[in-house]
């Protein structure tokens, strides 16, 4: 019988009658008159059974393996009742196919780990994703050796489903291709790495049995690398293949860019956070008995830190005037905060000439003046001083939007100062106004983010001047903090969810209390509630 | 929404025969284009001999922040040290307005005058440039 395939033909009762030069040459034993049970695989002789019992030629083939090869077996029932068995050897499709399958694997492992290591910034549970994830899918134990930070290399341990951290000083040429994967040069191939050479550091507690294989592969990163993975395997389990190397080093390069990514943001984060902790707002409160309360709302935008400011600054003594100051800052994030920080810490050194707003300015205007940009700040300059019942205050805008004040009648006007704005022109000139605020009165600074501030029905309306007065003029008597809250309130309904500039509002409010002056009336006096 | 504003920034530079320059702003100047104003100018003012005139055309200007304030102020900066004098033509209110408050108005001159402030031998506010200097091509938004 000619065909191109091994060809068998069994009978009814199983007994081979027929059979080709192939299918002779893929089994041993002489074939014809011997049992199919005894000369082919049993999966063969069960099918050969099942379609004598059934009559019905198989429509799917049968499959099974036989010594090195896999086998597909199609039956064609012969009108004797013998069943012609063609056999074809889809040993070569079986291995491809299982490649596919582990390519598939990996790849939807390597594609669910990339989004589960990306999805956070933090770096420390970065770093616990990374090294679980190889523990468990890549090897029996992962180490994540990060960067030294100093002199210590910080340490994450994967083993038998948690991660413990430590740090370490120590040598990575200590272990081999380690100081190498810590430069982010290509990693040294596993079977170069005796395990027995590990130190004790680099095998968890409790990794019960010899180390079998090991590798070291560097976690790159853009520009610099990130760490390096070691990968350990009980000597009971199969070593670490060529394939399954450049799975790690793939796996390796998803986790590298992870934790770049969050080592980069989390060194952001840092430096804004120092940045923060100098320029946010200073919790407000009294001085002389005035009022002072302020709200802050930064822009909705990564960069946290804003261009608005204020501070609060109590003279040198009980009956010395109080410096109020609100400003805008040109810009926003890094550079907006540094020339806030500028800005606050120079006028912090030029209190003692607060006494003069213009000299004040001009001198603050000077230590900005830069021939490399134009970014400047506008700003308000309060002075309070509280005299009996009146609190008497010297209002000074430059280049600001001027303050507003709130009698007690609910009127609200505004405070007749203009000025240049600060940090760019070499004159600045400004007018500063005088007014005085009775009990319960309040003056009001705010940036333009409160009445440029965009929303409303249609989302594209300012707040504007009008809204800010109506709004301010509700809260005639109103305690400073709350005329504060109720404006915050009102602008944030309008802008809904809109963009929005940073908003800065400050309310000085003259107290209700009487101002018990002691009896010569230049100590220092008392107040009653 | 009734109102509805075509978001699109742009800069127009055109040049006249008496070596004048002129760049049309349609647009908001903000954070994210003041920087190409700043820019856009800067050329023209690097140019051999430097305009005698620049002249900024706001009629388009949708919107200015202060960081479109920046830029002009440093494009005034720039011009005075080239020794060109600057122009900010057809200002909108609200441009006029930010100049009040932050108390720029006298940096960039008298509104009144620039809103008449026509070339000279040239189309006036149109914007037709003669030929002696070609029309430069506008810039990339």
């Amino acid at each position: 019988m000619r065909a191109p395939c091994p060809v068998l033909v069994a009978d009814a009762v199983g007994v081979v009658v027929e059979a080709n030069a192939r299918a002779a040459a893929l089994f041993p034993e002489p074939l014809r008159g011997a049992r199919l049970a005894d000369v082919a695989p049993s999966w063969l002789a069960e099918a050969h059974q099942r379609v004598v019992l059934t009559g019905e030629d198989s429509t799917e083939p049968v499959r099974g393996r036989h010594a090195q090869w896999s086998l597909e077996g199609h039956a064609t029932l012969g009108p004797d009742g013998t069943v012609v068995w063609w056999l074809a050897d889809d040993t070569e499709r079986a291995r491809t196919q299982a490649a596919l399958r582990s390519e598939q694997e990996r790849n939807a492992f390597l594609t669910e780990a990339s989004t589960q290591m990306l999805a956070s910034l933090n770096l420390d549970r970065c770093t616990e994703l990374a090294v679980t994830l190889a523990a468990e899918h890549l090897a029996d134990a992962a180490v994540l050796v990060a960067p030294a930070a100093g002199k210590r290399h910080p340490l994450a341990i994967g083993f038998d489903g948690s991660v413990s951290h430590r740090s370490l000083q120590m040598d990575p040429s200590t272990v081999p291709g380690l100081a190498e994967a810590l430069q982010g040069f290509p990693p040294v191939p596993s079977r170069w790495i005796d395990p027995a050479v590990l130190p004790d550091w680099a095998v968890p507690d409790g990794f019960t049995g010899p180390v079998g294989s090991v590798v070291v592969t560097p976690l790159p990163g853009p520009g610099f690398p990130a760490g390096a993975l070691i990968l350990l395997r009980r000597s009971g389990r199969d070593a670490f293949g060529p394939a399954e190397e450049t799975f790690a080093r793939v796996f390796a390069a998803r986790a590298g860019a992870a934790l770049s990514a969050a080592r980069l943001y989390q060194g952001q984060a840092d430096v804004t956070a120092t940045l923060m902790a100098d320029l946010l707002p200073p919790l407000l409160r009294q001085a002389q008995g005035v009022e002072f309360a302020g709200g802050y709302r930064t822009a909705k935008d990564t960069e946290r830190v804003g261009g608005d400011f204020y501070d609060v600054h109590p003279g040198a003594g009980p009956d010395d005037e109080i410096l109020a100051v609100l400003g805008d800052v040109c810009g926003k994030g890094l550079d907006a905060a540094v020339l806030t920080g500028k800005i606050r810490n120079t006028l912090q050194a030029l209190l003692p000439m607060a006494d003069d707003h213009q000299k004040l300015l001009a001198l603050l205007n000077g230590a900005l003046i830069n021939s490399r940009h134009t970014r400047f700040a506008t700003l308000v300059l309060a002075s309070v001083l509280r005299q009996g019942s009146l609190t008497r205050l010297r209002l000074t805008s430059a280049g600001h939007p001027a303050p507003l004040i709130l009698r007690r009648d609910g009127t609200v006007r505004e405070a007749a100062t203009s000025g240049t704005l600060i940090g760019v022109l070499p004159d600045i000139r400004s007018t500063t106004v005088e007014a005085s605020l009775a009990p319960g009165e309040t003056c009001l600074l705010f940036t333009d983010g409160v009445t440029e501030a965009k929303g409303g029905p249609l989302g594209e309306a300012m707040f504007g001047e009008e809204r800010l007065r109506a709004a301010l003029g509700e809260c005639a008597g109103l305690p400073a903090e709350a005329v504060v809250e109720r404006v915050q309130m009102l602008v944030s309904e309008w802008i809904d969810d809109n963009r929005h500039d940073d908003i800065a509002v400050m309310a000085i409010t003259a107290p209700h209390t009487t101002h018990l002056a002691a009896v010569d009336g230049h100590t220092p006096g008392r107040y009653t509630a | 929404m009734t109102t509805h504003y075509d978001d699109s920034f742009g800069l127009t530079t055109t040049w006249d025969d008496n070596g004048n320059a002129r760049i049309r702003i349609t647009g908001d100047l903000d954070w994210d284009t003041a920087e190409e104003l700043t820019r856009t100018a800067a050329d023209c003012l690097r140019t051999e001999p430097a305009p005698r005139r620049l002249r900024l055309d706001c009629e388009h200007l949708t919107l200015c922040d202060s960081l479109g304030l920046a830029s002009l102020l440093m494009i005034h900066r720039h011009a005075t040290e080239v020794g060109t004098r600057l122009h900010l033509t057809n200002r909108p209110a609200a441009l006029q307005r930010l100049f009040e408050t932050t108390g720029t108005s006298h940096v960039f001159g008298d509104a009144a005058s620039d809103a008449h402030d026509t070339d000279r031998g040239n189309g006036g506010e149109q914007g037709h440039a003669a030929a002696a200097r070609a029309p430069r091509p506008p810039a990339q938004p």
